[in-house]
């Protein structure tokens, strides 16, 4: 795997395919996996079990649980949660565009400010629906 | 990055994505569903239109698209049934949903995914235009609020498609590990130069297939066709059937004609058992149903199955068969949906064979027209269907595909049954128990003169089909 770092990529690429390099990939598997198999079997040995009826409900931070937690939840909240995901995209695709702002020049200046554009498309759009009146 | 010159090679699909935008600003400024659905029909014909402004050959936009005869028939298939299902919706959706203009947004996105899809040239494009399509189609199926059934198969096809679009997208890794490219031209240069398959590659494939063959319904990926066909409203069970299936469809045809990969035989067997399955069960399956929209669904079971045998054929004759037998197979569904939407009414649709007992009697036009749709998807003599099988039988006994032949007959035969039982029930008695006495959707204009307008298609191409056949050997070997 080491000369992948050192030489150049193109005449390797081919190399990378055959079975033989994936073998730290399949001992990582197999170490990740007998890592969970060793210690769930070493707990359920070793560990002490006491099952008594306080022991198995279920455990909410001291405070005794109440409800079910299956309740309608306002539609409000997963627009907001949406938008939120919206612009989150957005950022992570300006932040490969302010590293390359130089490089990238004045074609690339049109193409953010194009994306851009349909993005404000669909904000007008959103806040003319009302997604974020939280009055009503 | 694309260069203004390009522009113009993309035009039908700048349009599309342009009306999108233009749609959702007027909705944010005013309601207005006449205007939203005239604005969406108007872009759907400049699109179609937009195509003879694109010179002839086949030229690169960046690698991922490449725009040539092939893609532009397609692309002026897909907007030409983006307009009749727009123009379907307009009563339907007046009847049966309050705000209904963000529809037109929907349909245009995943028209907008279909139209890059049939120029795509590279798994990247191919991949972005199948989100594109399905994550419109999630919310438009689930599109009625007032619908459970809707919503229902609204999350059954997100869950599902998700899975397969997840299994597509594994195997197109798997296929650029062994290959090293995502472009089509690159992936069939890469195929020469080692010769045999490799496991890897077979895998990738197999992947690929999963993926494609759900978006098309073929046999062991089909079970959402029915539930979703039948849950979702009547204009948007005609957009699943036509121009998803059929954008799907052309990519198939170029991924696997461009690349060769049809020449390995256990590829081609795979596909064979595919389509063998398809053409059975979907036919098959089709007897026993009393819901006209799942017999339609697996009906076009079936239909993916007939195009199948053309596929497998590789050779130009084969291509033109698919394609014409597609274009029949589009006007064929649409109008059999439109039937329906025609006589859906405010409480519901026309779901049942029942509610066409006696149809000839009240409505003897509207009658012929579903008589003539059902013969034609039969493929009786006359109509457009039974042309198409011919040049899909043609295709296919000229290379010797004789298993596929055989079973292409076979399933024919059976399929003859249960197009013939929705005839048969129309031509009947009077229906005696007229439960629902709300008046149906359909209008003459633009409902009925668009039936009518499909139904001379059928008939056109059934008799005359030496103009459509022309514009098709013109395309067709443009591909290899």
């Amino acid at each position: 795997m080491i000369y992948l770092l050192q030489e150049e990529l193109s005449k390797k690429v081919m190399d990378v395919n055959d079975i033989a390099s994936y073998l730290p990939i399949g001992i990582q598997i197999v170490c990740a996996a007998g890592l969970v198999a060793f210690l769930m079997l070493v707990t359920h040995l070793l560990g002490p079990k006491r099952k008594t009826a306080d022991k198995l409900q279920s455990f909410t931070s001291g405070i005794e649980s109440h409800g079910d937690a299956r309740q309608p939840v306002a539609i409000k909240y997963f627009l907001v949660a949406i938008l939120f995901v919206l612009f989150d995209v957005e950022v992570i695709f300006f932040y490969p565009y302010a590293v390359n702002f130089k490089g990238l020049g004045w074609s690339g200046f049109w193409a953010v400010l194009l994306f851009v554009g349909f993005f404000l498309c669909g904000f007008i759009y959103i806040i003319k629906k009302g997604a974020l009146k939280w009055e009503e | 990055m694309i260069s203004l010159t390009g522009l113009n090679l993309i035009l039908p699909q700048l349009i599309i994505a342009l009306a999108a935008i233009i749609v959702m600003l007027s909705i944010a400024v005013k309601r207005c569903h006449r205007f939203t659905n005239l604005f969406t029909l108007l872009s759907f014909a400049a699109a179609a239109i937009s195509v003879l402004y694109i010179p002839r050959g086949s030229f690169g936009v960046s690698s991922l698209f490449v725009v040539d005869g092939f893609g532009k028939f397609f692309t002026v298939l897909i907007a030409c049934a983006g307009f009749v299902i727009t123009l379907m919706s307009y009563h339907y959706l007046n009847a049966r949903e309050k705000r209904n203009e963000e529809y037109y947004i929907l349909l245009l996105l995943s028209s907008l995914g279909a139209l890059t899809m049939v120029i795509s040239n590279h798994f990247v494009s191919f991949f972005l235009s199948l989100e594109v399509l399905s994550v419109s189609l999630y919310a438009l199926i689930g599109y009625l609020k007032e619908e459970p059934a809707g919503i229902e198969s609204g999350i059954k096809y997100l869950v599902l498609a998700a899975v397969s679009s997840s299994f597509l997208l594994f195997g197109i890794a798997l296929i650029y590990m062994q290959t090293g490219h995502l472009d089509l031209s690159g992936i069939a240069a890469g195929l020469s130069s080692s010769g045999e398959f490799s496991g890897v590659f077979i895998a990738g494939l197999a992947m690929v297939i999963v993926g494609i063959g759900f978006k098309m319904a073929l046999v062991p990926f089909h079970l959402w066709t029915p539930d979703i066909y039948a849950g979702a409203s009547a204009p948007v069970s005609a957009f699943v059937a036509t121009v998803s299936k059929g954008a799907v469809f052309a990519f198939l045809l170029r991924l696997f004609y461009s690349t060769g990969g049809l020449e390995n035989k256990n590829v081609w067997t795979v596909f064979t058992i595919i389509a063998v399955a398809s053409m059975l069960f979907g036919n098959w399956l089709a007897l026993r149903q009393q819901n006209i929209k799942r017999l339609l669904a697996y009906s076009s079971i079936g239909h993916l199955g007939y195009l199948m045998v053309a596929f497998l054929a590789i050779t130009d004759r084969g291509m033109q068969a698919a394609t014409f037998y597609l274009v029949v197979y589009f006007t064929g569904m649409l109008a059999a949906f439109g039937t329906v939407i025609y006589m859906s009414n405010k409480k519901g649709e026309a779901l049942y064979i029942d509610d066409y007992r006696g149809l000839f009697w009240k409505k003897p036009w509207l009658a012929a027209i579903f008589t003539t749709v059902m013969l034609s998807l039969a493929g009786i003599p006359l109509t457009a269907g039974f042309l198409g099988k011919l040049y899909l039988l043609t295709a296919g006994t000229e290379v010797g595909i004789w298993l596929l032949v055989i079973v292409l007959v076979v399933s024919s035969g059976i399929g003859l049954f249960y197009y013939l039982r929705v005839v048969a029930v129309m031509f009947a008695g009077k229906n005696e128990n007229e439960a629902s006495s709300e008046p149906v959707i359909g209008k003459i204009f633009p409902h009925g003169l668009v039936l009518t307008l499909l139904f001379l298609l059928l008939l056109w191409f059934g008799v005359y089909p030496s103009s459509l056949l022309e514009i098709i050997q013109q395309i067709a070997s443009v591909i290899r």
